[in-house]
């Protein structure tokens, strides 16, 4: 009896946060997406007027486009990225190299975003920009890096690969280390090269991290907000507008609350579908092992 | 295999020869790779120590510099004692919101976990389910509805609205309460034995013997908030109660593109303690990650 009580106690803390701040909002964007509401009046049905709004939103399926685009290009090559860093960083070295390069390449993920993505601007400015400098320097062309809707989302693209493959690198440098050694001693004893000891033995041992590694890189890059914010507001026009700064303008500069939480839940139930259809994929290409 | 060498020596030392050019020709491409990474990767960060060391004046100028040239401390005195902003303030601010935030997440997430983990009544295995599902629900799906609760709390700008909805964590939960699984129930039951109430066992036994697991949450959500951006853009009003990163992404709005030597002091100052904590505390926090992959 004593045990239940403490028990209820223990996670009382936590349960009425939870509630609060996580339960009630999701339960009022049910609510919400039926109102019209602006937040100085009061809200009042709308019926389904913002749920039918969704299909004719012809900048949601361009922002959408844009998202999806943003979400694959930046999974693909922060963990390609991260995965070969890892590769890299866990081969012997002395240990003081190992610590340089582990903090140059880690650095930028500790940072905050937005200061970050401040500096990109003034690094990728299209006149006088540093990074066109460098490029100038090797007989390149400047690139309109923000101004120009084509190469905006390339920017933006190459901005999250820059500040999280460091972050991918570790946790696949933890899948690595928890290879056992003895397998590629074995390895190297049967003859096999290095090639092959990374495709038979690194590879598919490393694929339970792989699986978790592009799960939070896709729910990472579908929310990604600061980045875009920063570097280019959305634009050129809504060239790099991914979804969360979309809602983010629908609530806040068009003051269209409900409309704004019918756009979450879209974004809500493409990312549940993701996480569950990973899992279910997972099992055909992940050895647990 | 031997045998075989044996009997043909100068085609032994003919593969030998290209087995070692092929190793070479390996280890080249793959330090070619680290160091170019590396460089990419650490370069925009000289340069923003590099320019915000420069006269204001010169900090457009090309070709840029990628380590300290010139020694101009003064723009870091000028972003310290601009008379406009209260730039300490800024750090103040995101330092209190940070604290209050971690310590309540590691209060509310060992306590929950320990419940979790060690305790027996009905439903825990259904609210723990609870606990879990709400991983798939991350805050930038909810910040709608979140600011409208906000609001009708009355707590738009100020800083309760970021730590109120941050005081606990699913993830942090369930990272805690697989910490408190590995813990040998005999140590438990010697305490219950003597006599020790639940909240001994919680403080005195389990606490002490995760600390890796706590200070890895603690890692965490200090970053998160610290860094966090989308929560004071939505709740925060006034000058005097921005954080960090949105003081200075509004601060390079408002002193124009003119004085970009200050806007990167700025970056700067806020870059430093998370350098220095870094540089002490490198092989914690990348155990940490290990520890705590999941976290996106």
């Amino acid at each position: 009896m004593q045990e239940i009580v403490a028990g209820y106690l223990f996670i009382a803390p936590a349960f009425i946060s939870l509630f609060i701040f996580l339960v009630v909002p999701i339960l009022a964007s049910f609510v919400l997406v039926f109102m019209r509401y602006d937040v100085l009046s009061p809200p009042s049905w709308n019926g389904f007027e913002n749920l039918s709004q969704l299909s004719r939103d012809g900048r949601l399926q361009q922002v959408y486009w844009n998202t999806f685009r943003f979400v694959v290009f930046a999974t693909f090559f922060n963990n390609l990225l991260g995965l070969l860093l890892a590769m890299g960083v866990n081969r012997a070295m002395p240990s003081i190299i190992k610590y340089l390069l582990r903090t140059a390449l880690f650095f930028p993920v500790l940072t905050t975003t937005a200061s970050l993505a401040l500096v990109w601007n003034f690094l990728l400015t299209q006149d006088r920009g540093v990074v066109n400098y460098l490029l100038q320097q090797v007989g390149l062309p400047p690139v309109p890096w923000l101004s120009s809707s084509s190469w905006a989302m390339v920017s933006v693209v190459m901005f999250d690969v820059w500040r999280a493959c460091g972050f991918l690198m570790v946790i696949y440098l933890a899948g690595l280390q928890a290879i056992p050694e003895v397998l590629y001693e074995a390895a190297a004893i049967d003859g096999a090269s290095q090639l092959q000891r990374v495709r038979y033995i690194t590879l598919p041992l490393i694929s339970p991290t792989a699986f978790f590694a592009i799960i939070i890189s896709i729910i990472g890059a579908a929310q990604v907000f600061d980045n875009v914010w920063v570097l280019t507001g959305g634009g050129p026009g809504d060239a790099t507008r991914l979804i969360v700064l979309y809602v983010y303008e629908i609530g806040f500069k068009r003051f269209e609350m409900g409309y704004a939480a019918a756009v979450s839940l879209t974004l809500f139930a493409i990312l549940v579908v993701l996480t569950l259809l990973q899992f279910r994929l997972s099992r055909r290409w992940v050895h647990y092992d | 295999m031997s045998m075989l060498q044996d009997a043909s020596p100068h085609l032994s030392r003919i593969s030998r020869f290209f087995q070692t050019f092929r190793v070479f020709l390996g280890e080249t491409v793959i330090w070619t790779f680290l160091i170019v990474m590396a460089i990419i990767e650490f370069a925009p960060i000289s340069w923003i120590l590099a320019t915000s060391l420069r006269n204001p004046s010169e900090s457009f100028k090309l070709p840029p510099d990628f380590w300290p040239t010139s020694f101009h401390w003064q723009n870091y005195l000028a972003v310290i004692n601009s008379p406009q902003i209260n730039f300490l303030l800024f750090f103040w601010n995101s330092l209190k919101i940070a604290l209050i935030t971690t310590l309540a997440q590691l209060l509310t997430c060992s306590m929950a976990a320990f419940s979790f983990a060690r305790l027996r009544y009905p439903g825990r295995d259904l609210i723990f389910f609870l606990f879990l599902s709400s991983l798939m629900v991350p805050a930038t799906v909810i910040m709608i509805p979140t600011f409208i609760l906000i609001r009708m709390l009355g707590l738009l700008d100020s800083h309760w609205a970021l730590i109120l909805p941050a005081t606990t964590s699913a993830f942090g939960v369930f990272l805690l309460r697989q910490a408190f699984m590995g813990i040998p129930s005999e140590l438990f039951d010697a305490a219950k034995i003597d006599g020790a109430g639940y909240w001994r066992m919680y403080w005195q036994i389990a606490l002490p013997l995760v600390g890796p697991a706590l200070s890895a949450l603690a890692i965490f959500t200090f970053l998160g908030s610290w860094n966090n951006f989308l929560g004071p853009i939505l709740y925060l009003r006034s000058w005097d109660n921005y954080t960090f990163p949105i003081a200075i992404v509004m601060l390079s709005g408002y002193m124009g593109t003119g004085n970009r030597a200050h806007v990167l002091a700025a970056v700067m100052i806020s870059i430093l303690p998370v350098l220095l904590f870094f540089l002490m505390a490198q092989r914690f926090v990348i155990r940490g990650i290990a520890v705590t992959g999941l976290k996106g």
